[in-house]
């Protein structure tokens, strides 16, 4: 449908768009619009005012302090999956990203956008909360685990605005995803890390509550970083998805199959459809 | 209303519109542009497919503000001098399309894909990269076949792998 | 028949001539179309399957800014609006006849614009509200307030047809409004009673829709000054839906012209008017503006005319050796809300048969009503459905006696000294090779090769499975169809009442024409789609378009090269005998004088001319053609089965498609192709799901509706058959559906087969991988996911 009457607006910097949320009645941010643009045109958004983050620089670009991969919020998909520097350091990550959407998606869509909207078979989450990231805001610095709260809701306050997200370089990390063959997002997913003796599990696009990391996988694999450690018994199905895609059961056996295909492939991101 | 420069095919344009047109709508509906079509409404079928600073965009999911001071290609600009484009022709010689509806949009990402992916393009790379784009009419056998003539002719230099 | 002759256009693979346009963004689709002061029109649709309209309030939506009407079905009545006069039931000459209880006209519910009395489906439009820009319209039908009172309905195919179940219509005892028996009982009966094996099946070939990527749209414009409307709207035929338009709006057909253009695919869905182009078009006078109606795509999913959805219960009789002796089929179609077309049951109900010498059979076939939206014919209409449960049947009887399939089918085949053949339901297949067929496919499957692929698959944990379909389907088709055919000094135009939606015609039948009028094959040029220009046809269908348009154009190529000798003749002053027509030329062996097509229309356009031979080099010619055509082929393919996710891949797909004369093997491959996606697409991934439990359609969107794409189709292997067929001149079968027609049947095959290590399992199309999983580790899969 054609959106309802909007106003849209270009932020000289962040405080100004912050400023300039705090002044619209229901404003919202745009990063790709990916997501935003089309539930408008469905209208089932109707924000007063529209704040263009991608205008401002600040927020784009990649790059490593220490052991720590930093992606401003602004930087696209296409371009955390063709950077030297991301498939140097976390090749899984680049990998992930090149699996978003399609290729036109990846010319736009972003990864703040991504993390802030938490859609619940997003990509992005899972290597967030499976990395442990830092989600780096205008006004402070929330851990991944705190930051995903539920499907499409996260830590951030009303004019938050993400800056950039630092991910510690993990030792190991893998991805694997099994996608609808209607929406291509994923009916599960599974990131895996390794980072000394802390392995790390999450799983988007199969829970009810959107993004969630496996402790009892994250438990077993602590003790043997191996395939064979990965068992059924780990996942409680109760919390799974039901939809046209899967059966709870069929989710959590598709969490565990593509647990162990990350583990055998690590360095990659795989996408089965 | 939000006032919007851009290049078009070439072409600086200067159109005051509403804040929330679309690309799409600003092609279709202010410059006469017909030739990008809408298809869907969830931004799934690539119809809408055109190229902003160089790169594939589905224009029914970007704001024709977000396009200010960029430049814009489509379908429309490609041919020269009445001369086809080569994944035109590509596309073309290759009965690459049947009602034509979805072919603009598959036209402007072949190009994008010739000229952007990095490594060689064979038959799986095509049919992985193209996901973002819907065909009704042809079961994309022959799309598959356009797009690796036309890569043949756009890079020479490169043999194509079949 | 047109006796073998060397054709230097027909045959060959030429490009085509509407690409120049497609290929640059010129082409003219209806949404392309705008007029000076249009406004424009958004419907407000139904949320409930069932419910009476009690009361409408426009009053909020009047209010709004820029809203200029709101009309409903109660404006449609006092306008004396008349329902759409679809015509649904089969007519032609050797359409089976479908008739209600007791040979009975079948009840065809009518089909207002927009109801007064309730609505029938979710999603239909029971009011329209017209405003200035589309946002003020959409926002506008938003503020319309409908006052419902729901009423039990009902979804399913099986239960509408249930004695009790709620009914749609009050002029029916229950919703069946079609139940026509066929075939011969008693020898039916005789032949099962004594029969060594009996194999039976029931399944449901469920709903699917066409996806056509252009959503419809449509421009009406009444011009208050010529007292004529005008509308821009893709369709299937625009000729026919001049005639119901105008009928539907009272007026005489000369009122009304329909213009469709470029088609963005129709596959089924456009043949059929739609409520909006009737709106529009009536709007437009009320209102004096031209209205604007374009759906979106959500909107398609919802309201466009859907397929398939039959209920099937087969059983097959065989001997000891396994000939085939009888069979019996009880097919059930769901029509939907409306009837709008039975095509899909009454094609299918000729072929339950197949392409196997079945001596006895008896059919019964019934249609339903029931909540949903209506179905009419899509790709293929009515025979995937029915090839479906004769091939599934016949690998279940392979199976189950111990029978090979490829032998099993041999044993039956209907052979070439048969045809032409009368099917136990009386169709009468009119040529074919149909053993021969099946071994070109075998080997351009490489059918020997599989054993060692699949042990390969196996080596990488993966199950290969082999499948294998024949089948046989019809072309009949609008009989009439008209041409003309204009000799000017640049050039030749035909015009001709067809409607493609990508098929190639301003091509191929150019390719016939020049090869017919020995001109060459850029001199012509086809005239399509403006009802002002063409006066008659019968639209495209069916895969009616070549065998009726070359029919009609060779007539009217006779026809054309007698007045061109007439003309030639009177021009050299020599009687018409001495004029001879060769390559192209008319030349006088007396006078040893010669003109060329484009010389005499020069000459033809010069006044002084006898009255016979004035006002131009051009005829008319309609022509008549009620008899069917039977394309047929093979169809193998292997399917790749990750058994841990119930992931599919195909990873070969071969077909061999008897089209009769192939005009143009470059398109007639193209239309496998695609025919190819939409059968593998209602195996693997379509489907119009509902929620069981309040009749909401759930697959309202590309996020939930599955289609083919880029990476989940092989690259095809596909050959091209030519048997002539004996009923037309350049004996035309068909070549649009053939790739559609086996395609269901093929998957479902290769599936069982690569699960064959699991026991007999049951998956229902589509076969997606939760269903393939759930069944080969036998877990019961949720209403949400069946």
């Amino acid at each position: 449908m054609v959106m309802y009457p909007t106003r849209y607006h270009r932020p000289r910097d962040v405080c100004d768009a912050v400023r300039l949320f705090a002044a619209g009645e229901d404003a919202t941010y745009l990063a790709g619009g990916h997501t935003l643009l089309p539930t408008m045109k469905l209208r089932l958004a109707h924000p007063s005012d529209l704040i263009d983050l991608c205008v401002l620089a600040e927020l784009h670009g990649i790059s490593t302090q220490d052991d720590v991969l930093s992606i401003g919020a602004t930087t696209l998909h296409r371009e955390v999956a063709d950077s030297s520097v991301v498939r140097r350091w976390i090749p899984a990550l680049a990998g992930l990203a090149a699996s978003i959407g399609d290729r036109h998606v990846r010319n736009r869509g972003t990864i703040g956008g991504s993390v802030a909207n938490n859609d619940p078979a997003a990509d992005y989450p899972a290597a967030v909360l499976g990395l442990g990231a830092i989600v780096v805001t205008d006004r402070r610095r929330i851990a991944a685990d705190a930051f995903f709260v539920s499907m499409y809701e996260t830590a951030l306050e009303p004019g938050e605005i993400i800056r950039r997200i630092e991910f510690p370089i993990p030792e190991q990390a893998g991805y694997a995803k099994f996608r609808s063959a209607a929406s291509r997002y994923a009916i599960a997913a599974v990131f895996i890390s390794k980072r000394g003796a802390i392995v790390r599990v999450t799983v988007t696009g199969a829970g009810s509550a959107g993004v969630f990391r496996l402790r009892a996988m994250e438990q077993a694999l602590e003790k043997d970083f191996l395939p064979a450690s990965v068992a059924l018994s780990q996942i409680d199905s109760g919390a799974l998805l039901s939809d046209l895609n899967g059966t709870p059961a069929y989710r959590a056996n598709l969490i565990a199959v593509l647990a162990r295909r990350a583990l055998g492939r690590l360095g990659e991101a795989q996408s089965y459809k | 209303m939000v006032l919007v420069s851009l290049k078009v095919n070439g072409a600086l344009v200067s159109r005051e519109v509403e804040d929330e047109t679309l690309l799409a709508a600003l092609l279709r509906e202010h410059l006469n542009l017909t030739g990008t079509h809408v298809g869907c409404d969830t931004t799934q079928c690539g119809c809408c497919v055109v190229h902003l600073n160089g790169r594939s965009v589905k224009s029914c999911a970007v704001l024709a503000a977000q396009a200010q001071g960029g430049a814009v290609t489509t379908i429309e600009g490609l041919a020269k001098d009445g001369i086809l484009h080569p994944v035109q022709e590509a596309f073309h010689q290759c009965h690459a399309l049947q009602c034509g509806f979805c072919t603009p949009g598959m036209i402007m990402a072949a190009l994008d894909l010739i000229e952007n992916h990095p490594g060689p393009l064979t038959e799986d790379v095509v049919r992985e990269e193209m996901e973002g784009n819907l065909c009704r009419c042809t079961g994309y056998h022959n799309i598959v076949k356009a797009i690796l003539s036309a890569a043949r002719a756009m890079r020479p230099t490169e043999a194509a792998a079949e | 028949m047109l006796g073998e002759r060397a054709f230097k256009a027909v045959g060959r693979p030429l490009l085509r001539n509407e690409d120049g346009r497609l290929v640059t963004g010129r082409g003219r689709f209806s949404d392309d179309f705008s007029l000076p002061g249009q406004v424009w029109a958004a419907m407000v649709r139904s949320p409930h399957p069932h419910a009476r309209i009690a009361a409408i309030d426009p009053s909020e939506a009047m209010a709004a800014p820029g809203v200029l009407a709101v009309y409903t079905g109660a404006d449609c009545r006092n306008d004396g609006l008349r329902p759409i006069p679809h015509n649904p039931v089969p007519s032609t000459r050797f359409d089976v006849k479908l008739t209600g209880r007791n040979g009975e006209a079948a009840f065809i519910g009518p089909h207002h614009l927009l109801p007064h009395d309730k609505a029938r489906h979710v999603g239909e439009a029971i009011a329209m509200v017209v405003a200035e820009s589309l946002e003020q319209a959409q926002t506008g039908a938003e503020q319309v307030s409908v006052d419902y009172e729901v009423l039990p309905w009902v979804a399913d195919t099986s239960q509408a047809a249930q004695p009790g179940a709620p009914k749609l219509w009050d002029e029916l005892p229950d919703n069946i409004l079609v139940d026509s028996t066929f075939g011969d009982a008693a020898a039916t009966d005789a032949a099962f009673a004594t029969a060594r094996h009996v194999v039976s099946m029931k399944t449901h070939i469920g709903r699917v829709t066409g996806v056509p990527l252009e959503p419809r749209a449509a421009l009406g414009n009444f011009d208050a000054e010529t007292s004529r409307y005008t509308l821009y709207a893709g369709s299937g035929g625009a000729v026919r839906q001049k005639h119901e338009l105008a009928y539907v709006l009272g007026e005489e057909p000369e009122r009304v012209r329909v213009l469709s253009f470029d088609v963005g695919g129709n596959f089924g869905t456009r043949n059929r008017a739609y409520v909006e182009f009737g709106l529009v078009l009536w709007a437009s006078r009320k209102l004096g503006r031209p209205v604007k109606f374009r759906a979106e795509r959500s909107e398609s999913f919802l309201t466009d005319y859907q397929g398939r959805d039959l209920v099937t219960e087969v059983s097959l009789a065989l001997e000891a050796n396994g000939r085939f002796l009888a069979m019996r089929a009880s097919n059930l179609s769901n029509v939907g809300a409306r009837c709008v077309s039975l095509s899909p049951l009454s094609k299918g109900s000729g072929l339950i048969t197949g392409s196997y010498d079945i001596p006895a059979a008896t059919l019964r076939a019934r249609a339903v009503y029931s909540n949903t939206m209506p179905t009419q014919a899509y790709r293929s209409s009515g025979r995937p459905e029915v090839t479906f449960a004769i091939e599934r049947l016949i690998d279940k009887a392979a199976r189950e006696l111990g029978f090979d399939r490829l032998e099993l089918r041999r044993r039956n085949l209907v052979r070439p000294e048969q045809m032409p053949y009368t099917n136990a339901v009386g169709s009468v297949y009119d040529s074919g090779e149909y053993e021969i067929n099946m071994d070109r496919a075998l080997r351009l499957a490489d059918w020997q090769g599989f054993p060692a692929r699949r042990t390969e698959a196996r080596s990488r944990g993966k199950l290969l499975g082999l499948g294998f379909a024949n089948y046989v389907e019809s072309s009949i088709g609008t009989p009439k169809e008209r041409a003309d055919l204009i000799v000017r000094p640049d050039g030749i135009e035909v015009v001709i009442g067809t409607q493609p939606a990508g098929q190639g015609h301003e091509t191929s039948f150019a390719q016939v024409t020049a090869d017919l009028l020995a001109v060459p094959f850029k001199s012509v040029k086809i005239t399509l789609g403006d009802t002002d220009v063409v006066s008659a046809g019968g639209g495209t269908h069916s895969g009616r378009s070549m065998r009726h348009a070359s029919a009609v154009i060779a007539l009217g190529a006779e026809d054309l090269i007698a007045r061109a000798t007439a003309l030639t003749a009177h021009l050299l002053d020599v009687s018409q005998n001495d004029v001879r027509f060769e390559d192209g030329v008319f030349l006088s062996v007396a006078s040893n004088r010669a003109f060329t097509w484009f010389e005499l229309a020069r000459h033809a356009e010069q006044p002084g001319l006898p009255d016979l031979l004035a006002g131009g080099l051009w005829v008319r010619r309609d022509n008549e053609m009620h008899t069917p055509v039977f394309p047929n082929g093979s169809c193998i393919c292997e399917i790749e089965i990750d058994p841990e996710t119930g992931a599919t891949e195909i990873k070969r797909y071969a077909t061999v498609d008897d089209v009769g004369r192939c005009i143009n093997p470059l398109i007639v491959h193209g239309q496998t192709h695609g025919g190819i996606a939409q059968g593998v697409g209602q195996a693997l991934w379509e489907h119009c799901a509902l929620e069981p439990s309040s009749g909401q359609p759930v697959a309202g969107s590309l996020m939930d509706y599955g289609m083919p794409r880029f990476d989940n189709l092989p690259s095809f292997r596909t050959e091209i058959a030519e048997v002539l067929s004996p009923t037309n001149p350049f004996g035309v079968k068909a070549g649009g559906e053939g790739g559609t027609t086996p395609a269901p049947a093929v998957i479902m095959s290769a599936i069982e087969d690569a699960l064959s290590d699991f026991g007999p399992i049951t998956i229902d199309m589509p076969a997606t991988p939760v269903k393939i999983w759930s069944a080969v580790h036998q877990r019961p899969t949720d209403k949400a996911a069946a």
